[in-house]
């Protein structure tokens, strides 16, 4: 059953693809470091370019998946040295992380959490090796009917986890879906939502919408910080040696362990990624460890616990994308949109029909994370040194890949104020407190769950009993109405309870 | 007292929400082979956000730190610069456009006019060379250009 493996690693194996891997796994690094880039920036702006360079499909997802599982690496770097999360799964790193900075323990910090994420990232890996392949045979026997209640449940799941405020959550999820309706509708060929403009006939391209919503909203979102001093270098405390003893890795195995197995379990749940993998991780380990409570002054645990789970997050959310074509997370949800481009529509089949993308993705995992340590471990100090790059230097770079990277998929100039539109569109969201990931959430599944419902409804001739007749699909309604009330409900039951679990939340 | 900017926009959602479906209400279908309908989605849509929009005006979050005046204009401007960088795109090449935005851009991200300069060049020269030549992906020279090539 794991011949699929096997084969991965003979595409995985060839230069092309290892040189591949090892670039996304540099410049994902790279991209996790910066504040402000995460992964998804990264992949939204090198998405394009992989494209028109003519890779296939394999080594453009070995590239963009090494840029995803890299900058989870990258994005403890400005969180442990200048207590600013360098992107969302990294939130929870500043806790423990920035204080062992302050303490003169920088570069053992930066070592034990490149340890910490190898090992999480591992167990996620062979998670999804064994996991996958399970889940794709299962997925098989989902019909229309299963898949749309499935992305009921992977929006309930999001609603809940996914940021501060649910209501928020939602609307900005239903926004995504709104856009995802513009263009000609499939079913009928009537125009949606075009208002007689002949270039959304198409519907809003994947690649404009994403570099316009998340790079050149973060380009007028970087404006507000420009006034800060940007010689941030100053304040940065010594590396030190940036190595971490046997001992001390020793010391948190079981927090790694543990987390990894959190992270992994988080990143499969559809519609949660690093970020809710982190706070889980480390509220559990923060119950299990912290005897002395030092958790938050600088414990090595409280360190390894949130790296540890969102590297295994991010591994760990290519499982129900690969499988039932339902990101586990908004950059997964972007990679998604990535394999559309080469017509590949992710789902229980990937598996059989185009086992070179799935091994070679899945192999390539392996042999990206064992580069990440190598490039993480002798080279933190180099690459710490990218947080120093001000930003009248990064804010031009953006706007010149965005602009190339649209330009060359549409040679169209039309295609270029769409991204500024939606950029503004963006902006404007993120300052009155959306986050943009259920947006893409919304946008990549929305068409996805109108076509599910609809071809539902004509093969029952429109009796919406189909919906929820089949075990599966009744199991997931069930579940997603239970992940929608218990939060409100379990606090009320146990009110002394009550604001840990808040704290969870947040 | 200050308007929670959460009830505005939910009113402004509402709105939206409304628009979105009296035009899929007003959709003109002229046949159709199943029971659904390119309609009822989105109506379906609307509806949910409406009723969520509707907290939103009842439970308004915390009010963000919304721009000032001298932040607004600088925004203003690093769109004004996107723009004008998309319009002349194709007419007057990668090379020279690009110097200018980034020229303006550097500026307006606070760079003393040296490194201003110095980012210009390189990033205009640098990338032209480094797409063009080294991924083989061709970007527009500019119309003027062609008559001196």
């Amino acid at each position: 059953m794991f011949d699929f493996l096997i084969d991965g690693f003979g595409v995985a194996l060839t230069p092309l693809n290892l040189g591949l891997a090892f670039l996304g796994a540099m410049l994902g690094t790279l991209f996790g470091a910066l504040p402000g880039i995460g992964p998804i920036n990264g992949i939204a702006i090198l998405m394009p370019l992989a494209y028109t360079l003519g890779l296939p499909a394999e080594s453009a997802l070995i590239l963009l998946a090494g840029i995803y599982t890299g900058s989870e690496y990258g994005g403890r770097m400005s969180s442990i040295l200048l207590n600013v999360p360098g992107d969302a799964g990294a939130v929870m790193t500043t806790l423990d992380g920035y204080p062992m900075a302050k303490k003169g323990l920088a570069g053992p910090a930066l070592g034990l959490s490149a340890v910490s994420s190898f090992v999480g990232a591992t167990i996620a890996i062979i998670g999804l090796t064994l996991f996958a392949p399970l889940l794709a045979r299962v997925a098989v026997m989902f019909g229309p009917a299963e898949f749309f209640a499935l992305m009921v449940f992977a929006f309930a799941s999001m609603a809940v986890m996914m940021g501060k405020d649910p209501i928020k959550t939602g609307i900005g999820a239903v926004l995504g879906v709104m856009i995802a309706m513009v263009g000609v509708d499939s079913g009928t060929g009537v125009l949606r939502y075009t208002f007689g403009m002949a270039e959304l006939y198409d519907g809003i391209d994947f690649v404009v919408m994403i570099i316009g919503l998340f790079a050149i909203s973060e380009i007028l979102l970087m404006l507000e910080h420009a006034n800060r001093p940007s010689n941030e270098s100053d304040e940065m405390p010594p590396l030190g040696r940036v190595m971490v003893s046997l001992k001390e890795v020793l010391h948190c195995k079981w927090t790694m362990l543990r987390c990894g197995l959190i992270g992994f379990i988080v990143g499969v749940l559809p519609g949660t990624g690093a970020s809710v993998a982190g706070a889980v991780a480390y509220t559990t380990e923060k119950r299990i460890s912290d005897k002395d409570g030092t958790f938050g002054t600088g414990n090595m645990r409280g360190l390894a616990a949130p790296e540890s789970a969102n590297n295994a997050a991010a591994a760990g959310s290519f499982v129900p994308m690969l499988t039932l074509g339902i990101p586990g997370s908004g950059t997964t949800a972007v990679l998604l949109g990535a394999l559309m481009l080469y017509n590949i529509t992710p789902g229980p089949l990937l598996f059989t029909e185009r086992p070179e993308v799935a091994g070679g993705l899945i192999a390539s995992l392996y042999v990206g994370n064992i580069m990440l340590l190598a490039l993480n471990l002798p080279l933190a100090g180099v690459f710490a040194r990218v947080l120093t790059i001000p930003r009248w230097v990064l804010v031009p770079a953006i706007a010149i890949l965005a602009f190339i990277g649209v330009y060359q998929l549409h040679s169209d100039l039309m295609a270029i104020y769409l991204m500024l539109i939606i950029g503004v569109f963006g902006y404007l969201l993120r300052k009155l407190g959306f986050s943009l990931a259920p947006v893409i959430l919304g946008y990549v599944l929305g068409g996805l769950m109108e076509d599910n419902l609809r071809r539902a409804l004509s093969i029952s001739g429109g009796d919406t009993g189909i919906l929820w007749q089949s075990g599966i699909s009744l199991g997931l309604w069930i579940a997603a109405a239970a992940l929608l009330i218990l939060p409100w409900l379990v606090p009320k039951l146990l009110p002394s309870n009550s604001t840990e679990k808040n704290k969870q939340g947040a | 007292m200050k308007i929670a900017a959460d009830r505005v926009l939910g009113f402004a959602l509402i709105g939206l929400a409304a628009f979105f479906a009296v035009q899929a209400a007003n959709l003109h279908i002229p046949i159709s082979y199943e029971p659904v309908g390119p309609k009822a989605f989105p109506i379906v849509l609307s509806i949910v956000l409406a009723l969520l929009s509707l907290v939103l005006v009842f439970r308004p979050g915390e009010n963000g730190h919304f721009p000032d005046k001298a932040l607004i204009v600088k925004l203003l401007a690093v769109l004004g610069v996107l723009v004008i960088y998309a319009l002349l795109f194709t007419q007057l090449g990668f090379i020279i456009t690009t110097f200018f935005a980034v020229l303006a851009l550097t500026k307006l991200f606070e760079a003393t006019w040296r490194k201003a300069l110095i980012a210009s060049v390189v990033m205009a020269v640098g990338s032209y060379y480094l797409f063009t030549q080294g991924l083989g992906i061709s970007l527009p020279s500019g119309y003027w250009l062609a008559d001196f090539i």
